[in-house]
């Protein structure tokens, strides 16, 4: 629409005149002049179906009604919106609509923000000349794990079909039968699932499709709407979130959040809201003694907390304290961690507790618009799609709709657009189409050597935008506060710390006193599992702050109960380097504080000075405001040589895949998202399948340097490389950095479907 | 007796499903002609100034509609539409059966006038014969080298695709029958924009009619001057209508256009003896009827629309005086109603309530306020839809509730006595 | 002065003659609460939750009634019906019903918008207590025992689904404390009354 913006189309709508650029549908003309015309099936973002036949208007010198869904503008035309004639036509379509629709408005879901209950008020006719029964069709039908079907209610605008094609890519959901008797349903029958599900229940224009989270749990008008950030993952996707007595029961995508989500949201940005209320949370300091938690006073614990600090810089100095985290804090918060310890002298510091490097992209880096737009794209690394769903839509939509090649150096495949894959950086700029002109690049932040590799690669002369998707929501924003043991707030230069690695590696030496993590859980997610839990019980005062008794809290000398992010307010940082505001919706449970209260108390007790808020406000927008220097894979960013990728000879060389389902705290103590998580699995190619004797459903033990790890459930996927077993991070049942990094592991034991159990 | 011979010569004397009878009695040499000595520009003149006229029920001239396709280097199809299944009509299914040659070269001349490299052809499901029996013509003429790669040694290629249906009426309707074709559920397309633009997997295509196509080897033969002697002013050529009813003789037969009713009827062997006549329904199952006030008129595209009908696809179908038009009006609704697709409301759920409702009449429950209720639904809804299928509930049911309202009124439901 | 004192008697005796009148009519005042007044039929009075004749409640859980509400005195928290435990005919019904009677200022709204002719207003007038958090009537207060349940459940099909939500349902009080006043003619006024509307 915006690229022939030049060429104007005058025309008139209900007598006002006005200019659109040509190829506007009426439908989208008409909202120009604020009048609003009725729609089921059409959609901003699917386009035009017409099916409903609701949209009716009169343009002078037709003699039926039209549909203003799939008229475009014309020179000269003349339209009206509202009169007898288009009246009548929407009062039959309603009549229509309504006559196989039940009269279940009371107990329906969408009762209330209905469109078929508005436009019938709007335009239908009050009475009905309906005599017989209407038709009954299956109620409640359950169509996966996130959504509930009523079939009566369906009138059959396909946008829950058209949303999986077009946007999706993937066509779960079909029209079954003909007739009045057709009704939605996957395909094959088997449960409705991919990543972004729950987008139909806001789609669907009447209430067929309704959340399973949210089925009879409210009305729309009981709820308090508050506007945030997803911070689930780094896209930073805007959302409404809905709360009734302090529960929040459900969460809406922004629909002219075009910038960022485009107006969806996945599955566990929308459902993953389950987990403020679970009875698992702490809501009390624990500190151990021994090897049991006792619950302390918040006093106390900051008492603790400081005369560590204390004790240790004046026993050994600042080096002896670390910290490490903040992908999961606000910038603001980030900013006052690195401030306050940097304030005692401690250069440790490091937001890095995964495996991923880096998070901003540099120089280089793009809009999601742009991403939309380029030729080609090069995923490296973790799929987007299960690491960045909403981004990967976008790929997805550069892809089906303007024919972009897509190359992909991944693990795993999880994406169902087609694209090229290859095993090497080398093959990936080699398939690249030479025409073209605009090239993106997604990195997982992960293996520096190999994107660099790449940026070597790619041809000259052609627009490169990067992108990096992160493990956690606002690990850029954190990075660029200066959580980094050598960066300062804004990448300025900072006197070198050590990094994670080096900061476990003392721990585990003994060096360190004081290792302090803020929402982080490297005993889980860090590559080197191994070696994480021998720092963390070495360490003599570890002090996490934590939701939940994660893996890492586990392990701690002091635990702090911490707020989520709908109890907070603060900016987050996405992909993309968008400051994005982080809005309170909940009151915390009482003993909560946020990140940021806890280093005001810490700050107290160790008399050091914060800035005031203005100040740190100030200093958050100044640090996003500059521009980084550095490209992907910058040597700022780096740590270890990055391990050699090559298929070892005997036995299976471990592959780390992240899912955003999958995750130590908010998803697994949520139960309305615990279907959607992972399973405990080892993905294998169909190649090492036939090697081990092993087949989908059969269970392995797998072995490596003298750790174990029992009882995965096998998957055989297409598109992994021989040689390579995939698990899924971030899963406490089968925590992928239970070897070493770079680990050659053996199936020891195979227990087949049947239960045999045979000796590999 | 006007009946003639022209698609329909040596069916029930010869076996035309043998490519060497079919040859012998000229076969092929059209083909030969077109491909050896005519531009595709030729034969689509030849289309065009033969007044030729879509013979699948819409009448659009076919040389128009062939200009309609761009002139872009895109790859084209011509897609032949044999999924015949307009209540009444059975012409294709004889066609296809006996003399699949015939339609065959019909379809091979359309694709070369289209300039086509592939040419499908949609059979309808049920048509198990006429597929079994057209996949056979189809080899031999493989086999002879008139379809594959160099044909006659131009350089010309031609590939054929037989396809069969499912079983759906409303894959006749050209989008529904290209989804179809493409694997997809069987559903018209929202148009704009139209096949000759984006059709079949998005390219431009031509959908025709089996007679349609097969008229165009006569034409070749004879010369479009021949084609447009015969018929009315803008109705052209011949017709195979297929006549059903209550006659005599039921049957296809092939008229000139423009035949009188009445002289339709007397060649269908008139109507049984001691039986008076009530109406026609000359187009299939979405035409209106025409009674007897209509009897003289010319059986051509626009007399039968002046009579508030149409010609369709040719199927003729006589009621006598033993009709019971509301089981008539309530057979023909509910297999509207049960051929929708169900994607567009006015269809789906109008076909639905009025299925409903004259079910109740033909049960003698029928309500006073139904009839106005029946005239008004089916009118709004005509007009308000995607495809044509729902606007072909209303005429006959419209025009047998205006012609025989004591019919209906008969089926009211006996009024109790309440105080 | 004689004619002052005079006037003087004479107001003091039409006053006394009004009061020997009311001395030998009938008393007004009843001695409550041994003797129960008669209210009228329409009395709006404390709430209960009917049920069908079948024993399943008819609340279904929709929050018409607290939206109606102009106290913000209901507070209504809907469920799934589980198959095996069905409390209300389809599938909603309500897991928490709460209505405030402090708050409540009785005028019916909640009963004019129910669907299911769930929620009535009763004559019973007496709630007395100490705690005002004794006010809070939940569904144990509010829902009429099982074997008071009136009416016929909507049609129900194999699924458990009512086909008609909107049918006026008839109502029976169970609730009988004055002489004369009949429940069941008060469904009849309703009815006769919502017949009207219709027509």
């Amino acid at each position: 629409m915006a690229d022939n913006a030049a060429e104007l189309v005058s025309l008139t709508i209900d007598g006002v005149p006005l200019k659109v650029p040509k190829g506007t549908l009426l439908v989208e003309a008409a909202k120009q002049i604020k009048q609003e015309i009725p729609v089921y099936c059409y959609h901003t973002k699917l386009g035009p179906a017409g099916l409903c036949r609701v949209c009716l208007v009169e343009i002078e010198g037709t003699p039926k009604l039209q549909i203003a869904c799939n008229t475009p503008v014309a020179d000269g035309m003349v339209v009206r919106t509202q009169n007898a004639k288009v009246d009548a036509g929407r009062a039959m379509i309603l009549e229509l609509l309504l006559v196989n629709h039940p009269l279940d408005c009371p107990v329906c879901d969408k009762g209330g923000e209905c469109d078929l209950q508005d436009y019938a008020m709007a335009y239908a006719r009050g009475t009905s000349d309906l005599a017989d029964p209407k038709t009954s069709k299956p109620k409640g039908v359950d169509l996966g794990p996130t959504i509930v079907l009523d079939e009566e209610r369906c009138v059959v605008c396909q946008r829950c079909v058209r949303f999986d094609d077009i946007i999706v890519g993937d066509p779960q959901l079909v029209l079954k039968d003909r007739g009045v008797r057709d009704m939605i349903a996957t395909a094959s029958g088997d449960p409705y699932r991919h990543n972004f599900t729950g987008n139909v229940t806001e789609l669907c224009p009447v209430g067929a499709l309704t959340s399973k989270t949210y089925r009879f749990k409210s009305r729309p008008w009981d709820l308090d709407r508050t506007q945030t950030t997803c911070t689930q993952c780094s896209v930073g996707c805007q959302m409404f979130s809905d709360v009734r007595f302090g529960v929040p029961l459900r969460t809406m995508s922004v629909e002219h959040d075009d910038a960022i989500s485009d107006g969806w949201l996945c599955d566990r940005g929308r459902y993953n809201i389950g987990f403020y209320d679970a009875k698992e949370r702490i809501t009390q300091p624990l500190y151990k003694r021994g090897d049991t938690f006792m619950q302390i006073s918040w006093d106390d614990a900051f008492a603790l907390w400081a005369r560590a600090i204390t004790d240790a810089i004046h026993l050994s100095g600042p080096q002896s304290v670390g910290t490490i985290g903040g992908g999961r804090l606000t910038n603001e918060e980030a900013y006052v961690a690195q401030y306050l310890f940097r304030a005692l002298g401690v250069n440790n510091l490091d937001w890095r507790a995964g495996r991923q490097r880096q998070a901003t992209p540099g120089s280089r880096g793009g809009t999601l618009a742009d991403l939309e737009r380029a030729n080609a794209i090069v995923v490296l690394g973790d799929s987007p799609a299960d690491r960045a769903p909403v981004l990967d839509l976008r790929i997805r939509k550069a892809v089906k709709r303007a024919n972009a090649t897509l190359v992909r150096v991944a693990p795993l495949d999880v994406s169902p657009v087609p694209s090229i894959d290859v095993v090497d950086v080398a093959q990936a700029a080699a398939a690249l189409p030479a025409t073209a002109s605009s090239i993106a690049v997604v990195w997982d932040g992960i293996d520096a050597a190999a994107v660099e590799r790449l940026l070597d690669a790619l041809p000259e002369n052609v627009t490169v935008r990067t992108y990096i998707t992160s493990e956690q929501g606002n690990a850029r924003g954190a990075e660029t506060m200066g959580m980094h043991p050598r960066f300062a707030p804004g990448f300025a230069a900072a006197e070198n710390g050590l990094d994670t690695e080096a900061m476990l590696a003392a721990a585990s030496d003994g060096a360190l006193a004081v290792l302090s993590i803020f929402g982080a859980n490297p005993a889980l997610r860090h590559p080197n599992g191994p070696l994480v839990r021998a720092a963390l019980a070495k360490t003599p005062f570890v002090v996490v702050s934590e939701l939940f008794m994660t893996e890492s809290a586990k392990l701690a000398t002091l635990v702090l109960p911490a707020k989520g992010a709908f109890e907070k307010n603060g900016t987050t940082l996405n992909a993309t380097g968008d400051a994005l505001p982080v809005n309170a919706s909940l009151q915390a449970p009482e003993g909560v504080l946020s990140d940021l209260e806890m280093l005001v108390g810490l700050a107290e007790q160790l008399g050091v000075n914060l800035p005031a808020q203005e100040a740190v406000h100030a200093a958050v927008i100044e640090a996003i405001a500059q521009a980084p220097a550095f490209d992907l894979g910058d040597h700022a960013f780096r740590t270890r040589a990055a391990q050699a990728a090559t298929i070892p000879a005997d036995g299976l060389r471990v592959a780390v895949h992240s899912n955003v389902f999958a995750g130590d705290g908010t998803s697994a103590h949520d139960e309305r998202i615990v279907a959607l998580r992972p399973l405990a699995e080892a993905l294998l190619s169909t190649d090492d399948a036939k090697v081990y004797g092993v087949s989908s459903g059969d269970r392995i033990d797998l072995e490596a340097g003298g750790l174990t790890l029992h009882n995965l459930s096998v998957a055989v996927r297409a598109g992994i490389a021989r040689g390579t077993l995939v698990l899924v991070d971030g899963l406490a049942t089968a925590p992928a950095n239970s070897f070493a990094p770079g680990a050659v592991v053996r199936v020891v034991h195979v227990r087949k479907g049947d239960s045999t159990l045979v000796e590999a | 007796m006007p009946v003639v011979k022209v698609l329909t010569d040596g069916i029930g004397e010869v076996d035309l499903r043998s490519i060497d009878v079919y040859r012998s009695r000229g076969g092929y040499v059209q083909w030969e002609r077109a491909v050896r000595d005519l531009t595709p520009a030729a034969v689509l003149e030849y289309a065009d100034k033969s007044g030729l006229r879509g013979r699948g029920g819409a009448g659009f001239p076919t040389g128009k509609k062939w200009s309609f396709l761009p002139g872009n280097d895109k790859p084209r199809y011509l897609v032949c539409n044999c999924d015949e299944a307009e209540p009444g009509t059975f012409k294709d299914h004889m066609l296809l059966e006996f003399t699949p040659h015939l339609v065959l070269e019909g379809i091979l001349l359309g694709a070369y006038g289209i300039g086509s490299h592939h040419a499908f052809i949609y059979i309808r499901g049920e048509f198990k014969e006429g597929y079994r029996i057209f996949t056979q013509a189809l080899e031999a003429a493989r086999a002879a080298g008139f379809v594959g790669k160099n044909i006659f040694g131009s350089g010309y290629d031609l590939e054929v695709t037989v396809h069969r249906g499912a079983g759906a009426y409303i894959c006749g309707e050209e989008t529904a029958l290209l989804n179809s074709l493409e694997g997809k559920r069987g559903e018209p397309r929202l148009k704009p924009p139209f096949p000759a633009v984006a059709g079949l997997y998005g390219m431009p295509t031509v959908v025709n009619n089996v007679e349609t196509l097969a008229y165009l080897v006569p034409i070749l033969k004879n010369g479009w001057e021949w084609f447009a002697a015969v018929g009315t002013e803008r109705s052209k050529g011949y017709k195979v209508v297929s006549i059903s009813g209550h006659v005599q003789r039921p049957g296809n037969y092939e008229v000139p256009v423009g035949t009188p009713v009445r002289e339709l009827i007397e060649i269908a062997g008139g109507l049984r003896p001691g039986r008076t006549f009530k109406a026609v329904q000359p187009g299939g199952g979405s035409s209106a009827c025409i009674f007897d006030e209509h009897l003289d008129l010319p059986y051509d595209y626009e007399s039968m629309a002046k009579a508030g009908s149409m010609m369709g696809s040719g199927a003729f179908v006589v009621f006598d005086d033993t009709t019971d038009f509301v089981k008539a009006a309530y057979n023909l609704v509910r297999f509207f109603a049960h051929e929708s697709c169900g994607q567009c409301t006015p269809c789906r759920e109008g076909g639905h309530w009025l299925e409903a409702v004259l079910e109740r009449f033909v049960h003698g429950r029928g309500l006073r306020s139904d009839l106005d209720m029946l005239k008004r639904v089916s009118s709004t809804i005509t007009g308000l839809n995607l495809c044509a299928l729902g606007d072909s509930i209303e005429p006959f049911l419209k025009s047998v509730i205006n012609r025989f309202p004591e019919q209906f009124e008969g089926k009211l439901i006996k009024e109790t006595v309440t105080a | 002065m004689m004619r002052k004192r005079l006037y003087n008697i004479g107001a003091i005796l039409q006053g006394l003659g009004i009061t020997f009148k009311f001395m030998f009519r009938r008393q007004p005042t009843v001695p409550y609460p041994s003797v129960m007044k008669q209210h009228a039929p329409r009395f709006h009075g404390l709430h209960e939750l009917r049920r069908y004749a079948d024993g399943k409640e008819r609340c279904i859980g929709c929050e018409l009634c607290s939206s109606a509400c102009p106290a913000n005195a209901i507070t209504v928290i809907g469920a799934e019906n589980a198959p095996e435990d069905r409390r209300s005919p389809g599938e909603r019904y309500a897991a928490r019903y709460e209505i405030d009677e402090l708050r409540c200022i009785f005028c019916g709204l909640c009963e004019e918008a129910c669907p299911t002719d769930a929620i009535v207003l009763t004559p019973r007038f007496e709630m007395s207590d100490y705690r005002r958090g004794s006010f809070i009537y939940s569904k144990d207060r509010l829902l009429v025992p099982p074997e008071a349940g009136v009416g016929t459940p909507p049609d129900e099909r194999p699924n458990g689904i009512p086909a008609d939500l909107g049918r006026v349902a008839e109502v029976k009080s169970t609730v009988d404390i004055a002489a004369g006043y009949s429940a069941t003619n008060r469904g009849e006024v309703l009815k006769t009354h919502r017949r009207g509307l219709a027509g």
